[in-house]
C-alpha cells in the first residue's frame, strides 16, 4: 500500500502512539510521590519500511513496549542495605531506652545511690550506737535495693517489648510473603502477553520492606516468577507458595513443609528483626547478667562483713534468709542449693551465749566445707547441742532461738557459713531483681552490726570496728565476674582489682559505648542508604519537569499528526476536484 | 545528570532534619550547660566523671569524718587542759600546806578544797563529745569514772578498745581514749584519782611527809596529762592537714569533673548560633527550590 492511504494510515499510527505516549506521561505523573514506583517509559519505533514504487517507504511508527526504569543491582543494594539499617536502627531504639533507664544525671542513678549507702555507713562509724543513724542507713539501703529492683524491672519490660515487636514482625512477614506470592501469580499470567510493570513495583516494594525485617535474597525466574529466600538459602515465597514463620516461645521457625521444621532464630542476623533477636539474646542479657553480678557482690561483701560483728542487742531468735534445697547436702557444695555456696570454707565461727546477768559461755562451730563435711542438718545438730540454744530448719532456712532469758551473738566467721545461710546479715537475696534489706534488720535497727565481740565476750555500744571495716569495701578491690554474649550463650571471666564502684562505672559506660558505636554505625548506613536511595530514584524516580518536557513533545507529535490527516484529507479533496 | 523530583525533596526533608537535630543538640548543651547528656555522648568521659563523683562524695564523708573527729580532740585537749590547770593548783596547795608552820584547820580546809578538785577532775574525765563519753574507749555511752561510795576508789567502767574513725582508705585515726591509760590504770600512785583521795586524807591527818610524797607523784601526773596534750595537739594538726588535702582534692576533682561533663557556656552558645544559621540557610535554600518547577512556566 502507498499513495495517500499511507499518509493516513501513518497519521494514524502516529496519533495513537503519541496518545499512549501521553498516556504513559500522565501515569508517571501521577505517581511522581507514589513510593517504590519506577517511572515508565514508552518505547516508540519506526515500523517496518515497505516497497512502493520501487522505493522503500517508511510505514510510519508504533508503541513497541512499555519499560520501567530500574537496575537491579542497585535495588539488590538498596534491599540489603535496608536489612542493615533496620539491624542498627533498631538496637539504636533501644540502647536509648536502656541509656535513659541508667540515666546517671539524676540523683536517683544506681552509682549516687551507692555513694549514699557508703556514706550512710560511714556516718554510722561516727556515731554507732545514734539510732538516726541506723535510721539513715537501712532507708538508703532500702532505696539502694529499689534502685537495683526498678533496673531489673525497666531492662524486663525492654526484653517484653521486644518480644511484642518480634511476634508483631514475624505476623508482618507472613503477611508481605502472601502478598508476594498473590503478585507472583499474577505477574506470571500477565507477563505472557506484556510488561506488569506496576505489580512489579508494588513486588519490589514488598521485598523492600520484607528485608527491612530480615535479610532476604531474590532470584527470579524467565517467567516472572521470583523466589525470596532467606540469608542462609531457606525458601520464603516460589511462585504463589509460601513458607510462613512461626514463634514457638523465643525461636524463630519456619515451616518449609509441615515436616520440616526449621530453627532460624541463629541464622536472622540483619534487619529489624536481626537488631531485636541480637538485643534480646545477647545485650540485654549481658547488661542484665553484669547488674546481676554487681548486686550480687555487694550483697555478699557487706552480709560477709556484717555477719561477723554484732548490733546494739545480741539476739534471742534470729532466721537465715538463704533456703538449701536439701538438708542433707554438705553446705559447701553446689548441691546445697544456696545462692552462695562457693564462698563457704573450712573453718570455725563463735557463739556467745548469754545469760540474764549478761555473762557469756562461747562455743567454737567447726565448719567443714568438703563433700562429706558440714550439711544443714549437722550444723543445726551441732547448735542444737549447745546449751540454752535450739536451732530447727524451716524450708530449708537455719532458724536459732535461745532459751528464754537467754541471748546470744557471733564472732569471729572463718568460714563465711554464717553470711552464705543469711544469719545476722545486712541483705538478703543474690540477684538484682530481689536484692532487699534483711527484714531482721529494718524490723529491728539495732541488730546493725557496727560493733564486734571482744576476746571477753563483750560488745561496747561505741565500738565502730565493724563498721569501719564496712567502709572500707568501698575501696577494697574484690573479684567478680564479668559477663558477655554471643549467640545467646553465656560465657563468663573473673575481674580481679576493681572496686564495686569501679564495676559499676565500667557497667554504665559499657552502655554508653554499644550505644555511641551503634549510632555511629546507623549515622553510617543511613548515607550510604541515601546515597543508595539518590543513585536509585536518579534511574526510577519521576522527574515532574521531565514529564511536562515530554508531554509538550508528544502533545506536539499529536498536533503534528493531526495536522497530516488534514492534509491527506485536502490532497484526496483535490484529487476528487479533478473533473 | 538526571535528578528525580523526588530526590529534590527527600534532600530537603533530610538535611532539615539533620540541621534541625543538630541545632536541637547544640540547644541540649546550651539549656543544661553539661557536654554530657547522655551516657553515648562521651561514654569514655562519663567514667572518668563518674569516678570523680564516687572521689567527690567519699572526700566529702571524709571531710565530715575530720571535722568530727576535730571536735572530739578539741574537747579532749580542752578537758585535759583543765586537768593539767587542776593539778598545778594542787600542787602549789601541797607545796604551801607542806610547811611546817600550816596549822590543821588551815589543812582541813585545803583538804575540803582537794575534794572539789577530786570531783573537778572526775567530771572532766567524764567530758562528752555530742553526748558521748570522750576517755570510756569503746563504752562511750557509760560515764567512765565513778567515786565507789563503800572503797573510796574511783572505778574505772570504760573498755579498753580505743574509739577510732576514718579519716581516708585504710587510714582511721584514734580519737576516743581509754581513760584507764590516762588517768591510772589500777588504784596505785600511778592513779591520779588516788593520788588527789591521798592528799585529801594526809591533809585531813596533817601527814606533812605524805604530802610531800604526793607532790612527786602530781609532778609525774602532769608530765603524762602534758604528753597526752601534746599527743592530741599532734592528732589535730594532723586532722589540719588532712582538712587542707581534702580541701584541695575537692577542688581538683570538682574542676576537673568540671571540665569533663560542663559545656564551655561561650562556645556552646556560638555553636547554637551557627546551627541555627545553617538551619535558616537549609530553610532558605529549601523555600526557593521547591519554587521551581516547569509547569509554572506552561502557558495554560
Amino acid at each position: 500500500m502507498g499513495g495517500i492511504g499511507l499518509v493516513l494510515n501513518v497519521a494514524k499510527d502516529a496519533l495513537l502512539t503519541q496518545q499512549y505516549a501521553i498516556d504513559v506521561t500522565s501515569h508517571n505523573i501521577a505517581n511522581v510521590d507514589t513510593e517504590g514506583y519506577s517511572r515508565q517509559t514508552a518505547v516508540i519505533e519506526a515500523k517496518d519500511a515497505a516497497p512502493y514504487g520501487g522505493f522503500i517507504f517508511g510505514r510510519g511508527v508504533e508503541l513497541n513496549n512499555i519499560i520501567r526504569n530500574t537496575n537491579d543491582f542497585i535495588e539488590a543494594r538498596l534491599q540489603s542495605g535496608q536489612s542493615d539499617l533496620g539491624y542498627v536502627s533498631e538496637q539504636v531504639t533501644y540502647m536509648n531506652v536502656m541509656e535513659t533507664i541508667f540515666d546517671e544525671s539524676s540523683s536517683s542513678s544506681l552509682s549516687t545511690q551507692l555513694d549514699e549507702f557508703w556514706a550512710a555507713w560511714n556516718d554510722l562509724a561516727l556515731n554507732p550506737s545514734g539510732s538516726p543513724e541506723r535510721n539513715v542507713l537501712v532507708e538508703d539501703a532500702i532505696l539502694l535495693s529499689e534502685t537495683f529492683n526498678n533496673l531489673n524491672t525497666d531492662i524486663g519490660k525492654m526484653t517484653d517489648q521486644i518480644n511484642n515487636s518480634i511476634q508483631a514482625g514475624v505476623d508482618d512477614i507472613n503477611d508481605i510473603l502472601t502478598k508476594i506470592a498473590d503478585i507472583n501469580m499474577k505477574i506470571v499470567a500477565i507477563e505472557t502477553t506484556g510488561n506488569a510493570n506496576d505489580l512489579r513495583d508494588q513486588r519490589s516494594q514488598l521485598v523492600n520492606e520484607l528485608s527491612q525485617y530480615m535479610e532476604v535474597n531474590t532470584y527470579e525466574y524467565d517467567d516472572g516468577n521470583l523466589v525470596v529466600t532467606t540469608g542462609k538459602g531457606y525458601t520464603l515465597v516460589s511462585r504463589g507458595d509460601t513458607y510462613p514463620l512461626t514463634l514457638e516461645g523465643d525461636d524463630i521457625i519456619l515451616e518449609s513443609s509441615p515436616s520440616a521444621r526449621i530453627d532460624i532464630t541463629d541464622s536472622i542476623e540483619s534487619g529489624a528483626m536481626g537488631g531485636w533477636l541480637e538485643m534480646r539474646d545477647n545485650v540485654i542479657p549481658e547488661i542484665s547478667a553484669n547488674l546481676d553480678e554487681l548486686a550480687k557482690s555487694v550483697i555478699w561483701e557487706v552480709n560477709s562483713i556484717h555477719s561477723q560483728g554484732v548490733g546494739l542487742d545480741a539476739f534471742s531468735s534470729v532466721a537465715g534468709s538463704y533456703a538449701v534445697t536439701s538438708n542433707s547436702e554438705e553446705l559447701g557444695t553446689v548441691n546445697s542449693g544456696l545462692a552462695y555456696y562457693d564462698k563457704i570454707a573450712d573453718g570455725t565461727f563463735n557463739i556467745w551465749v548469754y545469760d540474764s546477768s549478761g555473762t557469756p559461755v562461747s562455743t567454737t562451730v567447726t565448719i567443714d566445707a568438703d563433700v562429706g563435711g558440714t550439711s544443714m542438718d549437722s550444723l543445726a545438730a551441732d547448735i542444737n547441742a549447745i546449751a540454752n540454744l535450739s536451732a530447727t530448719i524451716t524450708g530449708g532456712k537455719l532458724n536459732i532461738a535461745a532459751d528464754s532469758g537467754y541471748t546470744f551473738a557471733f564472732s569471729d566467721d572463718t568460714s563465711n557459713v554464717l553470711a552464705a545461710l543469711g544469719i545476722n546479715t545486712f541483705f538478703q537475696s543474690s540477684s538484682s531483681r530481689s536484692i532487699a534489706v534483711n527484714e531482721d534488720i529494718i524490723n529491728e535497727k539495732n541488730n546493725i552490726a557496727a560493733a564486734k565481740i571482744d576476746s571477753s565476750g563483750e560488745a561496747a555500744e561505741g565500738d565502730n570496728s565493724n563498721a569501719l571495716k564496712i567502709t572500707e569495701l568501698q575501696y577494697k578491690d574484690v573479684t567478680v565476674k564479668q559477663w558477655s554474649y554471643s549467640e545467646g550463650t553465656a560465657t563468663s571471666g573473673d575481674i580481679t582489682n576493681t572496686t564495686l564502684d569501679e564495676y559499676m562505672h565500667m557497667l554504665v559506660s559499657s552502655i554508653g559505648i554499644k550505644s555511641q558505636s551503634l549510632q555511629r554505625t546507623m549515622e553510617y548506613k543511613e548515607t550510604i542508604q541515601t546515597e543508595l536511595t539518590t543513585a536509585r530514584d536518579n534511574i526510577s524516580a519521576v522527574s515532574l519537569d521531565e514529564e511536562m518536557t515530554n508531554l509538550i513533545k508528544f502533545q506536539q507529535a499529536y498536533t503534528a499528526a493531526a495536522k497530516l490527516i488534514t492534509t491527506a484529507d485536502e490532497m484526496l479533496d483535490t484529487l476528487l476536484e479533478v473533473r | 545528570m538526571r535528578i528525580a523530583s523526588k530526590t529534590i525533596y527527600d534532600r530537603i526533608t533530610g538535611s532539615l532534619q539533620s540541621t534541625y537535630s543538630d541545632m536541637f543538640n547544640a540547644q541540649e548543651v546550651v539549656s543544661t550547660s553539661k557536654r554530657i547528656n547522655k551516657l553515648s555522648d562521651d561514654p569514655v568521659g562519663l567514667v572518668t566523671v563518674l569516678d570523680l563523683r564516687s572521689s567527690l562524695s567519699n572526700i566529702e564523708q571524709m571531710g565530715r569524718n575530720v571535722s568530727m573527729g576535730k571536735s572530739w580532740l578539741a574537747a579532749s585537749e580542752s578537758a585535759l587542759t583543765q586537768v593539767n590547770d587542776i593539778l598545778t593548783d594542787a600542787k602549789e596547795l601541797t607545796v604551801q600546806m607542806s610547811s611546817a608552820n600550816i596549822g590543821s584547820s588551815e589543812r582541813a580546809n585545803a583538804a575540803e578544797l582537794v575534794g572539789e578538785y577530786l570531783n573537778e577532775i572526775i567530771s572532766l574525765a567524764n567530758s562528752q563529745s555530742g553526748g558521748r563519753y570522750l576517755f570510756a574507749g569503746t563504752n562511750t555511752d557509760t560515764a567512765p569514772f565513778a567515786l565507789n561510795g563503800t572503797t573510796g576508789e574511783v572505778d574505772y567502767n570504760g573498755n579498753t578498745a580505743d574509739f577510732s574513725i576514718k579519716i581516708g582508705s585504710g587510714s582511721n585515726i584514734t580519737i576516743g581514749k581509754v581513760g584507764s591509760e590516762i588517768f591510772g590504770e589500777n588504784w596505785n600512785e600511778d592513779n591520779i584519782f588516788k593520788t588527789l583521795v591521798d592528799l585529801k586524807s594526809y591533809l585531813q591527818s596533817d601527814n606533812v611527809e605524805g604530802i610531800q610524797e604526793v607532790m612527786g607523784y602530781l609532778d609525774e601526773h602532769m608530765t603524762k596529762i602534758n604528753a597526752e596534750i601534746s599527743e592530741i595537739g599532734g592528732k589535730t594538726i594532723r586532722m589540719e592537714v588532712k582538712e587542707n588535702i581534702i580541701a584541695d582534692l575537692k577542688l581538683t576533682y570538682t574542676d576537673r569533673k568540671s571540665q569533663l561533663e560542663d559545656a564551655d557556656v561561650s562556645e556552646a552558645v556560638i555553636e547554637l548560633n551557627s546551627k541555627q544559621l545553617a538551619y535558616n540557610a537549609a530553610l532558605t535554600s529549601a523555600s526557593k527550590v521547591m519554587e521551581l518547577s516547569l509547569v509554572d512556566f506552561m502557558a495554560v
